[in-house]
């Protein structure tokens, strides 16, 4: 109920704000105005006064600019009452002053007149109905008093020589009967506006309620999946542990069939870990209103990654490289999910790369932004399978031939960390030949720019892997010394 | 010689079961409690050569109250702190960076739930290598 009336309340202060705007418009538009109708249609007209009025109206104008911001300065709560009341004050002083203006301009000789239409209409969107109608009569009596004083001849009348023929203010007929029709169109203007006002309130009105509900239940879900999910990280985590101490025989030595059977358990219980933690993160993701981001050095957090993917890569032969470019190497971020994002992109690239392939890295500067690329020579993706490859749960289908196990939340949360930066990912990728992911995300302010643009030359880094013969060298002693050990 | 002595606190009854199995076979001798309370009497009675803690136990962070309290008392304040959770993905923070920030996280060592008997092995003995 509280963020309602601060909703509304909001509101009220722009609408409020809206209405200072069309006063400026109005005031061009008046001096523009008698300019034009005085010096080239040669209407005589007591520019003086209008331009007079023009200042007090640009005077008054700034008043109510200064009070407002003054009003909304302070902790905006609880000013609804004060913006409707300096909302209702404005409309009745511009009528006052349409009035007094037209009065200097030939009264009820003056078309312009029936501008009194567009407050009525201003008054039907910004009131309520009554306050509506009540604006309404009190410009038909403030209309009716100015046309009835020019006719008694108690204050002057300016006559509009030039565009009527003759001053027709004592002309009872066109009097009574431009006044009967003004008075009327007045009236129907804030019957027609306020009844499409009230409707459109009213719809806005149910929206937002559906959609507050809609946030609430949309955040139950979302705590509820949340608790559950840790709940069975809880009883996963012992499982595995349980069964890890007996997979690696801390208990005593396994039987073949046993061994078999308990490390199958134990295979899929360490997936299953893995799946839930990802559904985990997504939810923790989507949950948590803000990341908390701080300026960090990109290279540092590449460097991390790619250690982290360096025996994955060694395994399948794949050469990684990765070429940074100094000036792209702050970014402004959170860290932590940034280096989970760009690791879980190279863990995906060598997945889905058959052996002797490469994965390589830039990261270059593109305007404000920082773009990195993730190339691999993998299996690629099917084209028509493209623009769902970031969704939930979503698996390419030849992914899904080569790797059984997956759970196709990796990208989602990849691009839930990279739009949550104020970023963008995309995807290239061609069947049989590879895969290419952007990500593109926003870098440090001014500082860091001037200092890069000063540092123009470039120092690229390059890691090159150990040759594959090296490596595979190496794997098969230490699966030697393995079963030495197991020997022993 | 003896091996050292290590106290496993953790509310998940199966999960010390497990690590307490993994540690003795590395002929560590194990004590085990299931609460902060306990932790902190057995801390007194059973004088640790480690303290192996959980973070979530009734309330989100009586680790990491628990560690704050061992590194205030004399007696126990270079015991060395192991902290073994489950929350890093619930609170997104790289525990890894901060441990051994003393004010915040007054902590030795940090490990991931569920561990490989193995890293838990590794990491046991370098906190009681550097102690030594």
């Amino acid at each position: 109920m509280k963020m309602e009336s601060i909703a509304e309340n909001s509101r009220l202060v722009k609408r409020a704000y809206w209405l200072i705007k069309l006063r400026w418009a109005a005031i061009l538009f008046l001096v523009a105005g008698v300019f034009v109708c005085s010096n080239m249609l040669c209407i005589t007209l007591k520019d003086f006064a209008l331009y007079c009025i023009a200042a007090v109206l640009a005077l008054y104008n700034m008043t109510v600019l200064l009070v407002l911001n003054h009003l909304t300065r302070g902790n905006s709560k609880a000013h609804c009452p004060a913006v409707k009341k300096i909302i209702n004050v404005q409309i009745s002083a511009d009528l006052l002053i349409l009035a007094v203006l037209l009065h200097f301009s030939g009264g009820i000789e003056n078309p312009f007149a029936f501008y009194f239409i567009f407050h009525m209409i201003i008054a039907s969107i910004l009131l309520t109905v009554l306050e509506s109608y009540l604006q309404a009569t009190f410009a038909v009596l403030v209309f009716g008093l100015l046309v009835l004083l020019e006719y008694q001849q108690l204050i002057p009348h300016y006559c509009l020589k030039g565009f009527t023929p003759e001053c027709l203010h004592r002309d009872g007929l066109y009097v009574l009967g431009t006044f009967f029709v003004f008075t009327t169109a007045l009236y129907l203007a804030v019957y027609m506006a306020s009844y499409i006002a009230v409707r459109l309130r009213r719809a806005e009105y149910g929206y937002r309620e559906a959609n507050i509900l809609l946030r609430q239940k949309d955040r139950i879900k979302n705590e509820y999946v949340l608790r559950v999910t840790h709940d069975i990280k809880g009883h996963l985590a012992a499982i595995q542990s349980c069964l890890g101490v007996v997979v690696n025989k801390l208990t005593g030595p396994l039987n073949d069939r046993q061994e078999d059977l308990i490390g199958r358990a134990y295979a899929r219980t360490v997936k299953l870990t893995g799946f839930v933690r990802e559904l985990l993160r997504l939810t923790q993701m989507r949950l948590s209103n803000k990341l908390q981001m701080d300026d960090f050095s990109l290279s540092n957090t590449i460097r991390s990654s790619l250690a982290a993917v360096q025996g994955k890569a060694e395994e399948k032969c794949i050469t990684l490289t990765s070429d940074i470019v100094s000036s792209a190497d702050t970014i402004f971020g959170n860290q932590f999910a940034i280096e989970e994002t760009i690791t879980n992109l190279l863990l995906n690239a060598v997945k889905y790369t058959p052996e002797n392939g490469s994965v390589d890295l830039s990261a270059k500067e593109d305007d404000d932004f920082v773009l990195i690329e993730i190339k691999d020579t993998g299996i690629g993706i099917p084209q028509e399978e493209l623009p769902n490859i970031f969704d939930e749960f979503f698996r390419a289908s030849n992914a899904l031939k080569l790797e059984r196990d997956g759970t196709g939340l990796g990208l989602s949360i990849a691009r839930h960390i990279v739009e949550r930066h104020g970023g963008q990912i995309d995807v290239e990728s061609r069947l049989g030949e590879g895969t290419t992911f952007s990500l593109r995300l926003p870098r440090l302010g001014k500082v860091a720019t001037a200092n890069a643009a000063g540092n123009r030359e470039q120092t690229n880094c390059t890691i090159k892997e150990k040759t594959c013969e090296e490596h595979k060298g190496r794997i098969q002693s230490r699966q030697k010394h393995s079963e030495a050990n197991q020997l022993a | 010689m003896e091996k050292a002595k290590i106290l496993i606190v953790d509310d998940d009854a199966d999960l010390t079961e497990a690590l307490k199995t993994t540690l003795e076979s590395q002929r560590y001798a194990v004590v085990t409690a299931s609460d902060r309370t306990e932790g902190m009497e057995k801390v007194r009675a059973e004088k640790p050569d480690l303290v192996i803690l959980d973070v979530m136990m009734s309330t989100w962070q009586d680790g990491f109250e628990m560690a704050r309290e061992l590194k205030k008392e004399p007696a126990s304040s270079d015991m060395p702190i192991l902290i073994l959770t489950a929350v890093k993905e619930r609170t997104g923070i790289g525990f890894k960076s901060t441990a051994g920030d003393p004010s915040w996280l007054p902590v030795d060592g940090f490990l991931d739930k569920p561990v490989e008997p193995e890293t838990l092995i590794d990491e046991v003995e370098r906190l009681l290598s550097q102690k030594a």
